[in-house]
């Protein structure tokens, strides 16, 4: 999904160490750096993220448990939160521990912005991982490029166009990310006038939600090309949806790097002949970061070259490339 | 109104209920009429019509089941691991998938009778008891699944169940119209429906939701009554999430079956039913069913912000339900 991000995060992470006079090998993975830590003092670690209520935060709770396991010098606190209450009161009873670091995908980034001001007062070293905070409490802050995610999928679609054809445009949540990634895509629809966008409507990121809404759009639009579905779980709603409508020849691109569509590009399947990253694995960039930085004692004088805010660049996956972002064993 | 009128509003103005959204959506979009759209409102919807067909049962003796859409989808995820669990030993896929659905029906009907006993035999509210099965039984499928997606390892038969149906008639593109999702609503309707109605066990049905006391002294075994309503939905939830789950060829444990318990109870007081219980009919919770679907249809079809969604469905469901209600607001 993102061997980029996270052999950039290595890099990173290689350089702080050798920066930091502790050349302990970071390319292992294991717990043998161990030595390094003061003895006797664990260094405590809480990670909040949401539950996985679509595949790709599945995704995230898979990456962090992974990148958790890493680490078992470390004390972990690790909680799932369906809701910004919930979370709010996950990372508060965190609070009340001796906590050093926090890893945060904030449910919604407004009403967590409090509480993660709150840790961050406490001198509670903080990694905001997707959704970013109000105010500057983080700090590191890793996102995903969601504009450059709307437009690199709609440049492809365009071009396997050839500049004309009629497509449906799907939706996620209403929300920052949806937005930045819609409004990417239909700046690169509009600059060019031979591609039609018959309709746009939500799928809310849901399998199910996105079959019934493309069920409803393909039957308004007898001659429809391809679905720019904008994510994995919807593009596969769509097509079921096309299956149950009996239409060919029309193709999809959704988003996210979900392994199945990834396999199925990789195997050249018409219906997906590329898909986009949007690596849910950012949750383990931000997990890794938080322990180097913290494990030394030394996150004074990290702070003062390690940059507080990161975009990972998103990649279009094609038949080419696709068994880089390829992990079989992963749950998204 | 004159007492006549506002008896057969009562009766039937669910009916005519349906029978204005479906004018009004064939005025406002050319392609609702198109039998492809009809066909999918009812397959939309199919699963949440057999949930609320064993609502309106448990309706009627005066309980509520608010755990309907953790037991589809515990229900689903179980079938599908026992049937990937028979074909990575090598059963054959018919084999496999009837596995699954055997499973489905029993893990179903389990949990219904869990909550049956809860409420018949230890005696707690309904609501309380049907919402401890709602948060908890979730859980049994969130956790071998890690709250992921489960995959059926079937490739034919069980995404075949959810696509398939009978060969005539067709809707265009060899498509069929009555999908087995839909036939099954059909045949559950109309077990349903002369259960409800024709049989010594509805009729205690309705005895003991109307007067529970009175029922007993004259005879009737009320604890079994109401257990039987509870296990006949989760059994009608366990093939509901078969049917889910061989439609999406999956089980998305976070996501299957949320607030089915909600439109379900929306359902059954569309169709009439009154939520004191004693009072409810299998066939206007159907038609109430196919109101909610047409409604959803008809907002993605006119292009009705996501936003506002929630708002209009709340009105026409109030609508729906105080057209019917001409006798009482005299």
């Amino acid at each position: 999904m993102n061997l980029r991000s996270l052999s950039t995060s290595l890099l990173v992470l290689t350089a702080l160490w050798s920066v930091s006079g502790c050349g302990t090998s970071s390319g292992t993975g294991s717990a043998g750096g161990s030595a390094s830590t003061t003895p006797g003092k664990k260094i405590k670690i809480g990670v909040s993220v949401p539950s996985a209520d679509h595949g790709w935060t599945a995704g995230v709770g898979y990456w962090a448990e992974k990148a958790m396991a890493m680490y078992p010098d470390v004390e972990w606190v690790y909680k799932t939160a369906d809701k910004p209450e919930t979370q709010i009161a996950d990372i508060e009873t965190m609070m009340t521990g001796e906590l050093d670091g926090l890893v945060v995908l904030a449910t919604e980034s407004a009403p967590l912005t409090p509480v993660a001001k709150a840790a961050h007062e406490r001198g509670i070293y903080i990694v905001n991982v997707d959704r970013g905070f109000l105010e500057p409490v983080a700090d590191v802050f890793i996102e995903g490029d969601n504009e450059a995610f709307g437009r690199k999928s709609a440049e492809f679609v365009v071009q396997k166009l050839g500049g004309k054809g009629k497509i449906l445009v799907l939706e996620g949540i209403p929300s920052t990310v949806n937005t930045d990634r819609v409004n990417g895509a239909n700046k690169v629809f509009q600059a060019n006038p031979g591609v039609t966008v018959l309709e746009s409507q939500s799928g809310m990121w849901n399998r199910q939600k996105a079959l019934e809404v493309t069920q409803a759009m393909l039957l308004k639009h007898p001659q429809v090309d391809a679905i720019w579905a904008s994510d994995d779980d919807m593009a596969l709603g769509a097509e079921q949806a096309l299956k149950e409508a009996g239409r060919q020849n029309v193709w999809i691109l959704g988003g996210a790097g979900m392994k199945d569509i990834v396999k199925r590009v990789m195997d050249k399947d018409p219906v997906f002949p590329a898909n986009i990253t949007y690596p849910p694995s950012m949750i383990a960039t931000g997990i890794h970061l938080a322990v180097s930085n913290l494990r030394d004692g030394k996150k004074d004088d990290i702070k003062q070259f390690m940059p507080r805010h990161m975009k990972l660049d998103v990649e279009l996956i094609t038949p080419d490339n696709a068994k880089d972002f390829y992990f079989p064993d992963s749950v998204y | 109104m004159n007492p006549k009128a506002s008896h057969l509003l009562d009766k039937y103005g669910i009916y005519l209920a349906l029978v204005i959204l479906v004018a009004f959506s064939a005025v406002m979009s050319p392609t609702f009429l198109n039998p492809e759209n009809l066909r999918n409102i009812v397959n939309q919807q199919a699963v949440i019509g057999l949930v609320a067909i064993g609502m309106t049962l448990v309706v009627v003796t005066g309980g509520i089941d608010l755990s309907v859409g953790s037991t589809v989808v515990l229900s689903a995820t179980m079938g599908l691991y026992a049937m990937n669990a028979q074909l990575a030993k090598g059963a054959s896929e018919p084999v496999a998938v009837l596995v699954a659905l055997g499973t489905g029906a029993v893990v179903g009907a389990l949990c219904g009778w869990t909550m049956g006993v809860l409420v018949a035999r230890a005696k707690l509210a309904p609501f309380i008891a049907t919402l401890c099965g709602l948060v908890a039984f979730r859980s049994f499928a969130l956790t071998p699944a890690k709250a992921g997606e489960v995959r059926s390892s079937s490739l034919d038969i069980y995404p075949g169940i959810g696509q398939g149906g009978l060969p005539w008639p067709l809707v265009g593109n060899g498509q069929p119209m009555v999908t087995w999702n839909i036939l099954v609503l059909i045949v559950a309707a109309v077990l349903g429906w002369l259960i409800l109605e024709r049989t010594t066990l509805g009729r205690n049905m309705v005895a003991v939701g109307g007067n529970e006391t009175a029922a007993r002294l004259a005879g009737v075994r009320t604890e079994r009554v109401k257990t039987v309503a509870y296990v006949l939905t989760g059994l009608l939830c366990g093939i509901g999430g078969f049917l889910q789950a061989a439609r999406m060829n999956s089980v998305s444990t976070a996501q299957v079956g949320t607030l089915y318990e909600l439109d379900a109870i929306a359902a059954v007081a569309i169709g009439g039913a009154s939520l004191s219980g004693g009072v409810g009919s299998v066939t206007r919770t159907v038609v109430g069913v196919l109101v909610l679907s047409v409604i959803q249809n008809m907002l993605v079809t006119l292009e009705v912000s996501q936003y506002l969604h929630g708002a209009v469905k709340g009105a026409i469901i109030l609508f729906a339900v105080l057209l019917q209600r001409g006798r009482n607001s005299e």
